[in-house]
């Protein structure tokens, strides 16, 4: 039977079949983080003589609020920091810190063809290397982390066909925000999205990257796309370089259980003005006339309105879906010699962001334009730590979730591609760079 | 084992896990203490929760616990008191995590959801897969085969902690 990149990954991970159409699965990597972690690693402690299945399996890191904002939040850094230096787990601290679904990646631990887990729901992300990455609750990955697998239904494939490419002022947080729009905010639920096609094919890691860490916005277990030379260039150059990897890909006439045809040719800068990440429009269009009263309510907005022109408070540009280095290269190219009229924080998805950014430059280019350049943490895309927004206040972002209270109680978020957040910020309204362009730059 | 009680009905689809529990109360290393910020992060929540004290049983709408994979958001639902949530879709995270803190996810189709909107006590046999609602006749439902024994029973991670023989003989054979 002819099967997709997907089938090819699960069947070689199932250790088991279980009843009512489970499976045990197999688990070649964990990432864990402060926020989700303690509480199984404590569990295991107690209840479990402190065995891990293995210990070489996992990568644990500080990333959502890091450093700490307080004691609570440090006594959740410090049960992480103590368990993985007693278990011999590699562990990156303050100051070897990112995000994990950026640092993990960029030092070159994902290889095609693994199975990630993470109690993390974004990390779909790297499902960009052709790895089957999922993200899970505390509890199962309490039950990977001590016995090396999980317990999941096999969810059905959908393949997500994008064709043609991405025009030169549209990115690839536009065509994530196109996908979704495309299957709606639950279209891909019971499914495995397979991105596939030439407009795939075009895309650099980072894009891919960018594209697979918005399918759970879908609803979809994950996304997946297959390793390719570009894949294989860009492992070649991380850290740890792996070399025993195979690159897995669908058969020619592999079957899915749906199939959706995207045009990337088509695709426009976007801006969402709801609160799911599914309640977005073209950024020069307007907000839809029959879209959802309850959204409208909350984000404070009429149907008919010019999303271009809605007045914003805060900017962002951070988050695992858009704090790479080529999302920082494409923001700085928008602040460059321009000023921002209202606040604005630009963080790197990793310290390793952050330096090669530096290297690059671009710190100064966001601080000339009066922006805060910081230090690497997930921050203000979940409202837990910095640059948190008061009720009512409205901030373009280019982070992934535009959920109410998101970003702070009462706040209201807008998601867009790191040059839309750049361009609206320097002009204080949602704006893409054509505006800037249109209209003379504030002094 | 019969889970029953008084029923607190949200209908709306996709409440997300940053309503259900936002992630400014995710500071702590156990799952102690989420309960008393349910739904802190949804508009009107902490008032729909003072309107139904007591409430066991909850029925909401399409896509329900979307989002993050915060476990939070079930231990919220069980530290005030909630046994059940019934609806016509859930997320698949929070299924899972539903499944492991002995919390019923009943799907029911979104007609039945919409009149159990309205019911105000209802109760739910979890072995036999019915529920029964202001003692109406029984409406069935399924639950996953496998995952009903960690509500019957717990035992998520003991029943994985006794494959890892079974596991370590297949990676050995990898
Ligand atoms: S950056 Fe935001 S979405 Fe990504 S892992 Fe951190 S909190 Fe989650």
């Amino acid at each position: 039977m002819p099967r997709s990149l997907f089938d090819k990954i699960w069947d070689a991970h199932v250790v088991e079949e279980l009843p009512g159409g489970n499976a045990l699965v197999f688990v070649d990597l964990i990432v864990a983080h402060e926020i989700t972690t303690p509480p199984g690693a404590l569990t295991i402690e107690s209840d479990f003589g402190d065995a891990l299945y293995d210990p070489r399996r996992i990568v644990a890191l500080l990333d959502h609020v890091a450093p700490a904002k307080d004691s609570a939040t440090a006594l959740q850094a410090q049960t992480v920091r103590t368990w993985a230096k007693r278990q011999g787990v590699t562990f990156h601290d303050i100051g070897d810190n990112g995000i994990c679904h950026v640092i993990v990646p960029e030092r070159g631990n994902v290889t095609p063809g693994m199975t990630v887990c993470c109690g993390d729901s974004h990390t779909c992300t790297l499902g960009a290397f052709g790895a089957f990455a999922l993200g899970i609750g505390t509890t199962a990955q309490t039950g990977a982390m001590l016995a090396g697998c999980l317990i999941l239904q096999r969810p059905k494939v959908m393949r997500v066909e994008i064709t043609g490419e991405l025009a030169p002022d549209a990115t690839a947080k536009d065509l994530a925000l196109t996908v979704i729009a495309n299957l709606t905010f639950r279209g891909g639920t019971g499914f495995v999205l397979e991105y596939t096609g030439s407009g795939v094919r075009a895309l650099t890691m980072e894009q891919r990257m960018t594209l697979c860490n918005m399918a759970i916005e879908t609803g979809a277990t994950t996304g997946i796309i297959a390793a390719d030379a570009t894949t294989a260039a860009y492992l070649a150059a991380t850290p740890l370089a792996p070399q025993h990897w195979v690159p897995e890909r669908a058969d020619d006439d592999a079957r899915y259980d749906a199939t959706v045809t995207i045009d990337a040719s088509a695709v426009r800068p976007r801006i969402s003005w709801g609160t799911n990440p599914g309640e977005s429009a073209p950024a020069n269009g307007i907000v839809p006339l029959d879209a959802p009263a309850a959204s409208l309510e909350y984000m404070g907005l009429v149907p008919g309105q010019r999303i271009d022109g809605i007045a914003i408070d805060q900017a962002f540009i951070g988050s695992c879906t858009n704090a790479r280095i080529s999302d920082l290269r494409a923001a700085a190219e928008v602040f460059r010699g321009r000023r921002v009229s209202v606040p604005t924080i630009v963080t790197p998805g990793s310290q390793a962001v952050r330096r090669q950014a530096e290297r690059e430059g671009l710190h100064d280019i966001f601080q000339d334009a009066g922006a805060l350049w910081t230090h690497s943490s997930c921050g203000p895309c979940l409202g837990m730590s910095m640059g948190v927004l008061a009720p009512g206040m409205r901030c373009v972002s280019s982070s992934n979730r535009n959920f109410p209270g998101r970003m702070g109680d009462g706040g209201r978020v807008h998601l867009a591609a790191p040059v839309v957040v750049a361009a609206s910020a320097i002009l204080g309204r949602l704006a893409t760079p054509a505006d800037l362009a249109a209209e003379a730059v504030p002094a | 084992m019969i889970v029953a009680g008084s029923v607190l009905a949200i209908p709306r689809a996709n409440i997300d896990t940053d309503q259900i529990i936002p992630a400014r109360f995710l500071t702590r290393i156990d799952a102690a203490g989420m309960g008393e910020h349910l739904f802190d992060g949804m508009p009107g929540g902490p008032e729909l929760l003072a309107a139904n004290p007591g409430a066991a049983i909850l029925v909401t709408g399409e896509n329900f616990g979307c989002g993050s994979s915060r476990e939070h958001a079930a231990w919220a639902l069980k530290g005030r008191g909630i046994e059940a949530v019934i609806a016509p879709s859930f997320a698949r995270i929070f299924l899972e995590n539903a499944y492991t803190n002995a919390i019923v996810p009943v799907v029911v189709p979104p007609a039945t959801a919409e009149a159990l909107v309205h019911a105000r006590h209802i109760a739910i046999d979890v072995e036999q897969e019915t529920l029964r609602a202001d003692g109406g006749d029984p409406i069935a439902f399924e639950l996953d085969a496998l995952r009903k024994r960690f509500i019957l029973g717990g035992g998520y991670l003991a029943y994985l902690a006794a494959k890892v023989p079974a596991i370590r003989a297949w990676e050995a054979a990898r």
